[in-house]
């Protein structure tokens, strides 16, 4: 899927898909569309669900699966964060952040909660998380498509000191709590707190972020 | 390396150096509850977890998109009817009456999903009853505790669901092992008698259970069940006379394995 990287604006680089042609898809335009659709959802919509779903599950499923590696138990756990969008719909409120954070930040909850509730995941070789998260390393590169938004955070983690990179990969993609990430890097607990807490933000400031 | 930070585990950490943690989901369930307490407290380090956790959401976005198979879809398009959506919130106070800022970032941490569901107990006093809301068979303030531990249920990291198809309409069992709960979901299960109910029952190595009775009329209804499951139990359902059995005097109508 070599779609036209750059058509759609950073930020809400929702999957290119083939009406895309024929949809405004400015970010907030997106952002607008994603917004309703849950909307309708709180409504108990169906089809709206069905659009939703269409606009945003590749997001929710490639996350989820970089954090879980297993196809199985990706899409085992991507089916919990659509039932739980459908079932939390009603709770939504567009004052208070977008459809996608709401969205995808369930999705990342959901996704280490997974790793941390299931033994054998736990059990996990701390070494292929060493190996997965090198400094450099960069799985993503193997794919033909690459996001704006992927080139925007790579940019800024470039930024980051080495530690401060490894850490916040291996808590956010790898799912491994401060102590974990501590024994990996064998580095002090309280090292890596502050470490992650600089380096996220120099994260915000490199990408704008702001409340 | 024999910094004795290495200890600093819980409590003698500065949880206003835990933002960045707390947003990548790096602490574990203790912190993050001493943590969000912390927050309650400390408006500026609310604005700063805020601010990180939409940080760590473009982390989310910069990773490729994956199409996931399309059995996947259809498989949930059929569980919505048996999944019921919470009831909507009624509006809090007024924002303008408390310091605006405040005000919009406590409610932003009150309506964070997993934040939410965790407190339901606190915050969902409110409950609207709207359109597409399953109604529980239980009515005000048993109905509303139902309404927690469903929430609670499907939300639990461990929440499994299973559904069978009735003769007429289907069964939902949701449960969490975890919380040692279930709920079940029915649709179109027909009114009994009025001499008679439907009782629940969990079914397993230690015997079985009665876990409640219920009424239904054709449409939608749900209940979490009395007692704790374990781990394997058969949930079941049967037709019994007014007022429930001790054990079940019929065969079940419906019966769904959580092993």
């Amino acid at each position: 899927m070599n779609a036209q990287p750059g058509t759609l604006p950073a930020m809400l680089d929702v999957v290119s898909h083939d009406y895309s042609l024929g949809q405004d898809d400015s970010a907030a335009a997106v952002a607008r569309r994603l917004q309703s659709l849950l909307e309708r959802v709180a409504t108990g919509d169906k089809n709206a669900f069905s659009e939703l779903y269409d606009e945003i599950a590749p997001r929710v499923f490639g996350l989820v699966k970089r954090v879980l590696i297993d196809h199985a138990q990706a899409e085992e756990v991507t089916q919990e964060v659509f039932l739980e969008i459908w079932q939390n719909a009603t709770r939504f409120d567009a004052s208070k952040g977008s459809a996608v954070t709401w969205m995808l930040t369930m999705t990342h909850r959901r996704a280490i909660d997974r790793i941390r509730a299931s033994q054998s995941s736990r059990d996990r070789d701390l070494r292929i998380g060493i190996r997965d998260f090198e400094p450099g390393h960069d799985g993503v590169a193997e794919h033909v498509e690459v996001s704006v938004e992927h080139e925007r955070v790579a940019r800024a983690m470039a930024r980051l000191t080495d530690l401060q990179r490894q850490a916040i990969e291996l808590s956010y993609y790898g799912g491994y709590t401060n102590s974990e990430v501590a024994g990996i890097l064998s580095v002090p607990l309280g090292t890596v707190k502050t470490r992650i807490r600089d380096g996220m933000i120099r994260l915000r400031d490199e990408l704008g972020v702001t409340s | 390396m024999t910094d004795n930070t290495n200890d600093t585990k819980h409590d003698d950490v500065d949880p206003s150096t835990q933002t960045g943690s707390y947003a990548l989901g790096a602490l574990d369930a203790d912190e993050v509850a001493a943590f969000e307490k912390h927050l309650a407290e400390h408006p500026e380090t609310r604005n700063e977890a805020t601010e990180l956790s939409d940080t760590a959401v473009l982390l989310g976005l910069a990773v490729p998109p994956v199409a996931p198979p399309a059995s996947l879809k259809a498989s949930l398009l059929s569980q919505l009817d048996a999944t019921p959506q919470l009831p909507a919130q009624t509006p809090a106070a007024p924002p303008l009456l408390a310091g605006p800022a405040e005000t919009r970032a406590r409610a932003r941490w009150a309506s964070r999903p997993v934040v939410a569901l965790a407190s339901a107990a606190a915050v969902i006093g409110l409950i609207a009853g709207g359109g597409a809301i399953a109604t529980s068979v239980f009515q005000n303030n048993q109905r509303q505790e139902q309404a927690d531990l469903f929430a609670a249920i499907t939300a639990a990291s461990d929440s499994q669901r299973r559904s069978v198809e009735l003769a007429e309409g289907t069964a939902t069992l949701v449960w969490s092992g975890e919380l040692g709960a279930s709920a079940l979901i029915v649709d179109g299960l027909e009114p009994l008698p009025s001499d008679e109910t439907y009782e629940l029952w969990y079914i397993g190595e230690s015997g079985i259970r009665s876990a409640g009775t219920f009424s239904a009329d054709g449409s939608r209804t749900w209940r979490v069940l009395e007692g704790s499951m374990e781990a394997g139990d058969i949930v079941g359902v049967t037709v019994e006379p007014r007022g429930g059995s001790e054990q079940p005097t019929t065969d079940p109508i419906i019966q769904i394995d959580s092993a």
